[in-house]
């Protein structure tokens, strides 16, 4: 399972990215994008941002659940109150054992009840609630900085040591 | 503006000229006649004045393409007058000529525009005349649906509107568009009528110039019976039809074997060797010997459409590359009313080739023309013959097609030859035989040609075959001086022809299609739809249910009493089933959509009873189709849910269990085309079918690009609320737009991919926040690397057409320019946003970025921006990856 999280500002613009993997059930924490293809991960979650407008109208909660689905990514969305959305794009391994290159064969056979083999079930549900909640707590905490202005990049080292460690609790 | 003028690769012509038809071959053959002319103070033809003023060009210029297209798209006749033969490879513009003065001369270089020696013959363009119109240029065109764009057209229906299915789709614009899928489907599923004629009415028409026979002169006439066709439904209600069409086939042509149960099947009975079957690499289906089993077979003739597309989609390449100008398509805002002429041809030639197949019965003779010339000596005796050979004997159709299809009698008067009182002797005489349905033909037997007086020139039927088309295009690459296919008959003739095609339709087709569902319907499928028959068919399922499938699993289902459905895997014409599948077809075709409806879903489920998979899937394809057409008040969700499952059922039996390629392919276009249409929610359910299909990955390169910017098209049509137009879709649009790009540059064919590119950029310049990707490092690197290898193509492929010639170099450095001009206009106030982007993705000085460099300001100093540009370290580390990349398909392996 790799992940691609980002945060998105007002003006469609990403004020934090990064790619990591699962760290559950032997997990080596890296992301296994195809490298080919990573492009594609900031158009699909640019173009998911479509459906949060969409969704967020239907319902009153900050955490969307999986929005939307393309090819064989799925998007998780958080939206906070200043309409700063936080996007995770998971991709499970196409095949096991072929995208996680660090599960072994026994953890394969582990792995399909695991959250990386199931985006839509309601433990990854759980799991990606977990990790924004977190994330989005960090997140408040970095923009309550003095010298942050709305829509600015977050370059903040703690914050994203924060959101790896969230990664890789929850993830 | 007071002058207008068109420019043309000759010379300098007033619109008036244009409009005198002159016809570019003969500009070809006597250059010396193209001097350029001043133009005369004309008054601006109306229709330049329509094009709203951001579509016109910056300078006086004209192109001629909107007025060539004119005859097309003027609707009601039958039969278009002028067949565009001549339609030309497109004018390019020249930014010399065209800067400042409106009577600026041609440069002699001009004049001598090469154009590559295949090329030369105007009469290949004839060839590929469906799809040389640029898009664009049809919204000059008086169409009712380009101008005004309604927002009633998608019926909105999800969070952001009401539900969008109270109205039946017919009754929506789209419909009238000829181009619009809508309107190709119910083309498409038409009655089909045989032509069985015998040798001496092929002689005779022959003697006119048609090698292939009565067939081929009908042909073009029963794409749009002249005037209205009233057809009563079910209910007795009447409606008129002002586009109803007929599809006229070759007797026994297209039969497709039923697969039988056990396991492969017979080789197909060997078509009539003609020359229309005779096809080249591509889609190779020669009648051969070898045994293509039905999926294979279904998958050729994709293959075949493919190859088709792919060989327009190539002209166009080389015809236009540096010479078509990329504006009109481009200059307009992403039209989601006009369809792609490549997607169009996609979808006719796929739905051209139904074949005569046992599990639906659209392909199977409604009626059968049987025809005789008054040259014949024994007239009785021959229709006798004739009669014969269609109902016993080896041109017999197979067994599953019903026999009792409508016998309609023509006897073929030569009235240059023969004596008239002695074919009315003879016409009375059939009628007394035949009954009503008889008619006398009177056209003439001679040759008619181009310069006669009265002679129009009879059109190439939109509805070939792909195979078709394929072997005419391959001839006129084999042989140097291709003849014009355009043939032309004595306007007499097509009078005739005409007269006769309203007659029989309205008299006799229509009529006794008519009776046959009210018959049909009361003996047959109105037992089923009681209380009584409901529980006929359980108790049918339940009593027989063990012993029927212990049959089944032994291979042998025809001893069992209760399964219609025997082991040669079909069910014979006069099971209940088969009757009610065609009365299903028959109601379809009439535009009965509700009793087609009611009865395909009866058959739904008789058909998974009966494990009959193939069946079953067409019944569930049509059910879905006719669902989505009919009106009905219901809400959209459960209607969408219920078509999902049609959809998903048929997708399913066609793919896995049958192997049915055609089939899986022609059910989700079809379907993705009107839930696109239905607007909202279904729009969603339409690219969700789209991804579907494209991860099944049954169709080639050219449909898999085709189908990714029909996407990005689906999702540009969904309109969104309010002044943040949220529930739109535009950045998924755009998004496949992009995917669709990088699908066309793989394959070399820039000018889509342009298209598609502009279009994308449009859509993100249409955002509230009016920036697209640019702030994702990774994507617009992307976006700038397309940019940069559509350039390379452009550059190299004008390069190529003008190479040798002492015009390259101007040429090459022209491209760029013209690229960055359509650029800087859609940049607009961004210009600056865009530019810092660019710089940020490392492309700035170079044009990498697509032409924010230099901005709009001067384009001079763009005009000869290194085509080989100054990659930047970052962007080249991602240029080595692009030849993997491109390899993967959708980029998700």
């Amino acid at each position: 399972m790799s992940y691609y999280f980002a945060i998105i500002g007002t003006q469609d613009n990403p004020l934090f990215e990064y790619e990591f993997g699962t760290s559950k059930q032997g997990g080596d924490g890296q992301a296994h994008f195809n490298d080919q293809a990573r492009h594609l991960n900031q158009f699909v979650l640019h173009s998911s941002l479509d459906i949060v407008e969409e969704v967020q109208w239907t319902n009153g909660q900050l955490y969307l659940k999986a929005i939307d689905k393309f090819f064989n990514n799925y998007i998780s969305c958080f939206i906070t109150g200043s309409n700063v959305k936080l996007l995770l794009l998971h991709q499970p391994p196409s095949s096991p054992g072929g995208g996680a290159s660090g599960l072994g064969a026994a953890a394969s056979t582990r792995s399909s009840t695991s959250i990386a083999a199931n985006p839509t079930s309601p433990q990854t549900e759980e799991a990606v609630k977990n990790f924004f909640t977190e994330v989005y707590e960090n997140y408040v905490k970095a923009t309550m900085s003095p010298f942050y202005r709305a829509n600015m990049e977050i370059r903040s080292p703690v914050f994203r040591a924060r959101v790896v460690a969230a990664g890789r609790k929850y993830l | 503006m007071s002058h207008c003028i068109v420019l043309y690769p000759y010379g300098i012509y007033t619109y008036s000229d244009i409009k005198a038809r002159i016809k570019p071959e003969h500009m070809l053959q006597f250059p010396s006649i193209a001097v350029p002319r001043q133009s005369k103070a004309a008054p601006i033809p109306r229709r330049t004045a329509d094009v709203p003023s951001r579509r016109r060009p910056a300078a006086f210029f004209i192109f001629m393409q909107p007025f060539e297209d004119a005859p097309l798209t003027e609707p009601v006749q039958p039969l278009p007058m002028a067949a565009s033969a001549v339609r030309l490879p497109k004018q390019r513009p020249s930014p010399l000529a065209g800067v400042g003065s409106d009577t600026h001369p041609l440069t002699q270089s001009d004049v001598s525009l090469p154009f590559r020696d295949r090329r030369s013959n105007p009469s290949t363009a004839s060839l590929f005349r469906s799809t040389l119109t640029p898009p664009g240029s049809r919204s000059a065109s008086p169409a009712p649906s380009a101008g005004t764009r309604s927002p009633s057209r998608t019926l909105s229906g999800s969070v952001f509107g009401g539900g969008g299915f109270k109205q039946s789709l017919l009754d929506t614009d789209a419909a009238d568009n000829p181009a619009d899928p809508l309107n190709l489907i119910l083309k498409s599923f038409v009655p089909h009528i045989a032509i069985h004629g015998s040798e001496d009415v092929d002689q005779l028409v022959g003697d006119k110039g048609f090698t292939k026979g009565l067939w081929e002169l009908l042909r073009p006439f029963g794409e749009r019976i002249q005037g209205k066709v009233t057809i009563r439904d079910s209910n007795g209600g009447a409606r008129s039809w002002e586009d109803f069409a007929v599809r006229f086939t070759r007797f026994g042509d297209e039969v497709e074997d039923p697969d039988p149960v056990a396991g492969t099947m017979k080789s197909p009975p060997p078509t009539r060797p003609t020359t229309a079957n005779g096809l080249g690499p591509g889609g190779s289906q020669k009648p051969q010997p070898a045994l293509p089993t039905g999926g294979l077979r279904a998958a050729s003739l994709i293959t075949q459409v493919e190859t088709v597309v792919d060989r327009h989609l190539t002209y166009a390449e080389d015809a236009c590359m540096g010479i078509t100008t990329p504006t009109t398509p481009t200059r307009q805002e992403l039209d989601v009313d006009t369809t792609s002429p490549y997607h169009a041809l996609y979808l006719r030639r796929l739905l051209s080739g139904i074949p005569l197949a046992c599990h639906e019965s659209f392909a199977h003779p409604v009626a059968c023309v049987m025809a005789i010339s008054s040259r014949n000596p024994s007239p009785i005796e021959a229709l006798r013959k004739l009669y014969t050979e269609t109902s016993q004997g080896d041109r017999r159709l197979p067994v599953w097609v019903d026999g009792a299809y409508l016998r309609y009698y023509v006897l073929v008067h030569d009235e240059e030859q023969s004596d008239i009182s002695k074919s009315m002797a003879l016409f009375n005489q059939m009628k007394q035989h035949f009954g009503l349905h008889c008619h006398l033909l009177r056209i003439r037997s001679s040759q008619s040609a181009e310069t006669d007086d009265d002679s129009i020139p009879l059109p190439r039927s939109d509805w070939m075959t792909a195979a078709e088309e394929l072997s005419d295009i391959e001839r006129s690459d084999d042989q140097e001086d291709f003849e014009d296919p355009t043939r032309h008959i004595f306007e007499s003739d097509a009078t005739a022809i005409r007269t006769f095609v309203r007659e029989m339709v309205t008299q006799s087709v229509v009529p006794n299609m008519e009776r046959n569902v009210s018959v049909w319907n009361d003996q047959v499928a109105s037992r089923r739809r009681g209380i009584s028959g409901r529980f006929m068919s359980l108790s049918k399922r339940f009593a027989f249910g063990s012993s029927n499938r212990s049959s089944s699993g032994a291979g042998a289902g025809s001893g069992s009493s209760n399964n219609n459905y025997d082991a040669l895997g079909f069910y014979r014409p006069e099971a209940p089933e088969a009757v009610m599948r065609r009365l299903a077809d028959f109601a379809f075709m009439l535009r009965d959509w509700k009793l087609a409806m009611s009865t395909y879903d009866l058959l739904r489920t008789d058909f998974q009873n009966d494990k009959a998979w193939k069946y079953h899937a067409a019944a569930n394809e049509m059910a879905a189709l006719a669902l989505l057409i009919m009106p009905q008040n219901m809400s959209s969700k459960t209607r969408i849910e219920t078509i999902n499952q049609m959809l998903e059922q048929a997708f399913y039996s066609y793919h896995t269990r049958c192997n049915s390629l055609y089939g899986a392919v022609r059910c989700i276009l079809l379907a993705l085309e009107l839930l696109r249409l239905r607007g909202g929610s279904g729009t969603d359910e339409a690219v969700r079918w789209g991804i579907r299909l494209l991860e099944s990955r049954l169709m080639g390169p050219v449909g898999d690009a085709l189908l990714k910017e029909r996407l990005a098209i689906c999702y540009a049509s969904k309109q969104g609320a309010g002044s943040q137009a949220w529930g739109s879709r535009r950045r998924k649009s755009a998004l496949w737009s992009v995917m669709g790009a990088e699908a066309w540059i793989e394959q070399s064919k820039f000018i889509q991919a342009q298209r598609c590119l502009n279009e994308a950029r449009k859509m993100y310049s249409l955002l509230p926040s009016e920036c697209g990707v640019q702030n994702f490092a990774a994507a617009s690197d992307f976006l700038a690397h397309l940019h940069e290898k559509l350039k390379e193509g452009l550059s190299i492929d004008i390069a190529r057409a003008h190479g040798g010639d002492g015009t390259g170099d101007r040429q090459r450095t022209r491209e760029p320019d013209l690229l960055m001009d359509e650029e800087s206009e859609t940049l607009d106030n961004r210009r600056s946003r865009r530019t810092s982007v660019v710089n940020m993705s490392g492309g700035g000085g170079s044009g990498g970025g697509g032409g924010g460099g230099g901005g709009g300001n001067g384009t001079a100093a763009l005009e000869t921006a290194p085509l080989t540009p100054l990659v930047p370290a970052r962007l080249s580390s991602v240029d080595d990856e692009r030849g993997d990349a491109f390899s993967s398909r959708d980029g998700f392996a």
